[in-house]
């Protein structure tokens, strides 16, 4: 199983101009809608937000990691955005947040084993801290994909 | 020294996964064996051999919730912690381990 497999290069934006958390969040939402793996934006972002409430997502190294489980979900995947400067951001080191990676998952995961495998392979992978210099380096969707590619 | 742990966090996507591989990298580093099972969306995976759990010297519970099958950690060092502390400083979290064992001995 490869990783990239999890990947999208239509659901990776790199040189992004967000200045804060919800602009960051809407525009992946917006690359999530329109490569159809999720059916509704507002009911998603509710059921995304719900999650930030519980803790922190930013998990240090100016990296977030944004996701619940939405049934507004259609396809397993990630939406990967890196902006081009900081946004402030809940986060464990209390820096702010320049690579974000939004999660989307389904509350009904029947038949998606496989994804889901491959997702918590993606997840390791962020736990890496090689991979996230290389991530925030990325200039180009190559360039994310190519984080990933190891 | 032989490290096990469980990890798993509210929803099950990614702060089980990311405490997961912060740990073991920064068990290795340290020059230990370590191993972490995973309870999340996708249900448990690397799950841990009653051999591996009696031959650790410390178990490590990365935890957000309730984890399954906690007795078999029973008669054993535990270190509990949220995920969260094992993703944002998996380094101090195994110099504590080590503490927690030299103190015991």
């Amino acid at each position: 199983m490869e990783i990239s497999g999890i990947l999208n290069e239509h659901t990776i934006k790199t040189n992004m101009n967000a200045k804060s958390k919800d602009e960051a969040l809407i525009e992946l939402a917006n690359l999530l809608l329109e490569n159809e793996y999720i059916t509704d934006i507002e009911r998603f972002m509710k059921d995304i937000y719900a999650r930030e409430e519980i803790g922190q997502t930013g998990i240090g190294n100016y990296i977030a990691i944004p996701h619940g489980k939405s049934d507004f979900v259609k396809k397993l995947g990630v939406a990967i955005g890196i902006n081009k400067s900081e946004i402030p951001w809940e986060t464990m080191d209390g820096n702010g947040v320049k690579g974000i990676i939004l999660f989307a998952v389904g509350n009904d995961n029947e038949g998606a084993q496989n994804h889901l495998k491959l997702l918590s392979l993606f997840a390791r992978k962020l736990g890496n801290d090689e991979v996230i210099e290389k991530l925030l380096q990325s200039e180009k969707t190559e360039d994310v994909k190519e984080a990933f590619a190891n | 020294m032989k490290i096990v742990g469980v990890a798993a966090c509210t929803v099950g996507i990614a702060h089980t996964y990311i405490a997961q591989e912060k740990l073991e990298n920064a068990g290795k580093k340290a020059g230990h064996e370590i191993s972490i099972e995973t309870q999340g969306t996708i249900g448990t995976e690397n799950k841990l051999t009653p051999q591996q759990i009696q031959e650790a010297d410390i178990i490590i519970l990365a935890a957000d919730v309730k984890i399954s099958g906690r007795d078999r950690f029973e008669g054993k060092r535990i270190i509990q912690v949220a995920t969260e502390i094992a993703v944002k400083s998996p380094n101090k979290l195994i110099e504590k381990a080590e503490e927690v064992v030299k103190q015991k001995q």
